[in-house]
């Protein structure tokens, strides 16, 4: 056994813990995972199953943890999990899993498979099988800080182009504001534009609000490759910002793992209640607009549809907040079916778009998604995720389907009266 | 003399729309070394005809839409700035020939996308990122619309 091996399985069986023996004990074999999976409905394979992505580590529990197994191994009678195993596993484990919850949504017996997944993938990274890209993102935070290279210059020179656009300030480091804005690098590389709305819809809204120079990057490549300890130095990161400048409240961007790492998994990973409170963007905006600080004029009239990012609905629990702020300025806003809560991934959450290899699969895995949009037939497609919205234009064009794909908060912030005095001044 | 950003997008705002994208074209000129993909050059052309179709525009600005597609940066993958200059040239290629009706100024929103490439530029040389784009499109402006007024 290699010293690589050796140490995957011991992680492996670290990772092991009541609940997914539990899971591993409960499962009826009945399949509903597999109907769950859009890798599985689009390929029809078995082998994309979600509770067969876990057998290897199924194969551990049994021998390690239960007594027929333990007298299997003694006796010879079980397989070992062999680096080659676990080197095949790879692309079910990460190139075809998104980490979307689906299957934990429709299992009859509750298991949550995502939650396995991500316990499995820390024995995958320990034992090197983790896919090099998202070894690369991983690194890359590790040493610059950002899972894609971007370092604060690169921040500033967003802000400074932003301010000239959009003719308001962006401020950084202000401590005592009310609000933390954190960025995806998706954002600070691709959507210009999404940093510019927060601007304008703050300013109307007359609140105060930061970036942080030490904690700009919201992304948790540690959640996604599955390593609890680079995830618990990524939170903290942010944690040791927000304390520093003494800010209410976080705000996580258009991006799912984002906020699954900060608002749901966030406080366990560093063992003690945050002293201020994470919310999603998109939470955020709906609170304003209960509060009538968000004041919009004229609306869409074209036909709109919204992509529910997977951690937003199904780990957060955000399904009204976007439809009631779509509605808020369009007039034509039509449903998908399976919208909300069971919506179907982009294909590309859980670090999958960062797996060169699995480019063919994801946008095999996007005919799902078609035939979503297929049924509306849209004129366009309105999401709030950075990583969705390149994933899904990356489809559409693949099906030349002519869709554009917009932010919700650019959208929002696009029907902000020009030229309004901030409520609170 | 332009000098700012709102007497900038003030007089773009009453250019007829043949003017936004000739203008707009200017801008994504200046900046069309930073892109290897010739796929732009068409929409560049199409932008800048007289009497130009509506088909053709159309036709051009779905070649430029898949450009820019194909080069966004993917999530987790390493920033190259040098080829998300390129990425920006073709969203403000894109803008240049969109469809009249989908709202905005095309030709404000090519030219801050020609500036968002010039800065990725700037970020990749690494050598700060303080650059002069902006005054270069109040000098194209202006120069566009005195040619304008000397016109028959």
């Amino acid at each position: 056994m290699s010293a690589s091996l050796e140490k995957g399985v011991r992680v492996l069986k670290e990772v092991i813990d009541a609940p997914i023996a539990s899971y591993f004990n409960s499962c009826v074999h009945c399949g509903l995972c597999a109907e769950a999976c859009l890798f599985y409905t689009e390929t029809g394979d078995p082998k994309y199953t979600p509770i067969h992505k876990l057998e290897p580590l199924r194969r551990i529990y049994e021998q390690e943890y239960t007594l027929l197994g333990r007298l299997k191994k003694m006796a010879g009678l079980s397989k070992p999990v062999t680096d080659a195993e676990l080197d095949e596993w790879q692309e079910l484990v990460y190139n075809s899993c998104t980490l979307c919850a689906r299957c934990s949504a429709v299992c009859p017996v509750g298991n949550d498979i995502v939650y396995m997944v991500r316990k499995f993938r820390e024995g995958m990274s320990a034992a090197g099988h983790a896919p090099e890209g998202i070894k690369g993102a991983v690194n890359r935070t590790i040493t610059i800080g950002s899972p894609m290279g971007v370092k604060l210059p690169a921040v500033q020179a967003q802000m400074k182009h932003v301010e000239a656009d959009y003719g308001i300030p962006i401020p950084l480091d202000a401590e005592g504001a009310e609000y933390m804005v954190m960025l995806s690098s998706m954002e600070i590389i691709n959507f210009p534009e999404y940093l510019g709305a927060i601007a304008k819809i703050m300013h109307q809204a007359g609140k105060t609000w930061t970036l942080c120079s030490t904690a700009f990057e919201a992304t948790n490549a540690g959640m996604q490759i599955g390593n609890s300890d680079l995830a618990r130095v990524l939170v903290s990161r942010i944690v040791d910002g927000a304390e520093k400048l003494k800010v209410k409240t976080v705000i996580s961007p258009e991006c799912g793992h984002a906020y699954t790492a900060l608002r749901w998994e966030g406080a366990n990973l560093i063992g003690r209640p945050f002293t201020f409170e994470v919310k999603h963007i998109l939470e955020v905006l709906a609170e304003f607009q209960e509060k009538g600080l968000l004041k919009t004029e004229g609306f869409e009239t074209d036909k709109l549809t919204f992509h529910d990012p997977c951690q937003l609905v199904r780990r957060g629990g955000v399904i009204q907040q976007p439809r009631k702020l779509i509605n808020q300025v369009a007039k034509n806003f039509v449903e998908m079916p399976d919208s909300g809560f069971m919506n179907w991934c982009c294909g590309g959450g859980g670090g999958a778009s960062a797996i060169e290899e699995g480019a063919e699969l994801r946008l095999e895995a996007f005919r799902k998604k078609k035939s979503q949009l297929d049924a509306v037939k849209p004129d366009r497609l309105v999401t709030a995720c950075a990583n969705c919205r390149i994933v899904l234009e990356e489809g559409l064009e693949h099906y030349q389907m002519d869709i554009p794909v917009v932010g919700l908060t650019e959208m929002i912030a696009e029907h902000l009266p020009e030229r309004q005095k901030p409520e609170g001044s | 003399m332009l000098n700012n950003d709102k007497d900038f997008k003030a007089k773009l705002d009453v250019l007829p729309i043949a003017d936004q994208r000739h203008v707009a074209a200017l801008f994504v000129m200046r900046v069309f070394p930073l892109s290897s993909d010739a796929r732009l050059k068409n929409a560049i052309e199409m932008s800048q005809r007289e009497g130009v179709m509506e088909a053709e525009l159309a036709s051009a600005c779905q070649i430029a839409n898949t450009a820019r597609v194909e080069s966004f940066t993917r999530c987790g993958r390493e920033t190259d700035w040098t080829a998300q200059a390129g990425h920006f040239v073709a969203k403000a290629a894109v803008a240049c020939v969109r469809p009249a009706g989908e709202g905005g100024n095309l030709a404000w929103d090519a030219a801050m996308s020609a500036r968002m490439a010039r800065t990725c530029e700037t970020v990749a040389t690494g050598e700060g990122t303080d650059n002069n784009e902006a005054g270069e499109q109040y000098r194209i402006l202006e120069a566009f619309l005195n040619n304008q007024g000397t016109r028959p």
